[in-house]
């Protein structure tokens, strides 16, 4: 991936056509946190604690529903991406950078709960078949989107000139 | 509080709030380490959600990195039950606690 620079308010960012693919088969995976994840509070006497976590739950069920808008129309949008010979261009505005980060790191996170949550338990190992090493090869992936966008945003990648 | 740079979904907690010690800035907002969520998303997340700067992002993300959790702000509920949706969304490990529990 290359950050090509800035297009009025918008990062313009160039994918290798295998970066492109990848970048759209992660976002095809959203979402994959499980809804019932998130806790609003470790509290178990916390007043009105079951009507203030389906409050949350809507919250994020709506938040979840309009970021799936958002994969759809980018992986469906004609003229979103400017193909060239083995690249591609596109222009994300700071919001899009916003979603794409949360999107991305949903699906890292989904992988990483897929896999047993590997950490918590420092003796919880991978398992060694193929579908342990696909997770684990797409949270490795999502991650790396994750810092080349946080590098754009922060203005700790430099500009490059295309291919 | 400070804005997202995208349209909000956030609780609707209006009815939940209707004592008067849910108004008091009683609630803490914290932030629970894990091993997945890079150190630097975690710091960005932080400077979004609460427009900090850098320096204050990090240090509370090393808090949480180190220490296990780091208490992030002290609010009313209806606040903290915001901040806590937004760190969510962003797929932070986070929880309001009331305070002195």
């Amino acid at each position: 991936m290359k950050f090509l620079g800035h297009d009025g308010g918008n990062f313009l960012i160039e994918f290798a056509t295998e970066e492109k693919l990848l970048l759209l088969h992660l976002l095809s995976m959203y979402p994959l946190v499980p809804a019932a994840h998130h806790r609003l509070t470790k509290d178990k006497k916390f007043p009105r604690r079951e009507e203030n976590q389906q409050l949350l739950d809507d919250a994020l069920k709506a938040q979840r529903q309009q970021n799936q808008q958002e994969v759809l129309a980018l992986i469906n949008e004609p003229g979103r991406f400017t193909d060239k010979e083995n690249a591609s261009q596109a222009a994300f505005s700071r919001t899009d950078l916003e979603w794409l980060l949360q999107v991305v790191n949903d699906v890292r996170i989904g992988c990483w709960l897929a896999l047993g949550s590997p950490g918590y338990e420092p003796k919880k190992k991978i398992a060694p078949n193929s579908e342990g090493a696909r997770r684990a090869m797409f949270m490795e992936i999502a991650g790396a989107f994750e810092m080349f966008f946080l590098g754009i945003i922060n203005g700790d990648v430099p500009p490059e000139l295309p291919e | 509080m400070p804005a997202t740079a995208f349209p909000e979904v956030a609780p609707d907690i209006s009815h939940a709030a209707d004592s008067a010690s849910e108004h008091e800035p009683g609630y803490l907002v914290i932030c629970w380490d894990d091993p997945v969520n890079l150190m630097d998303y975690v710091t960005h997340v932080f400077q979004t959600v609460f427009g900090w700067e850098r320096k204050k992002a990090e240090k509370h993300m090393l808090e949480v990195h180190k220490n296990g959790k780091s208490v992030l702000t002290r609010e009313s509920l209806e606040k903290a039950e915001f901040y806590v949706h937004q760190l969510q969304k962003y797929t932070l490990n986070a929880t309001l606690e009331r305070d002195g529990k």
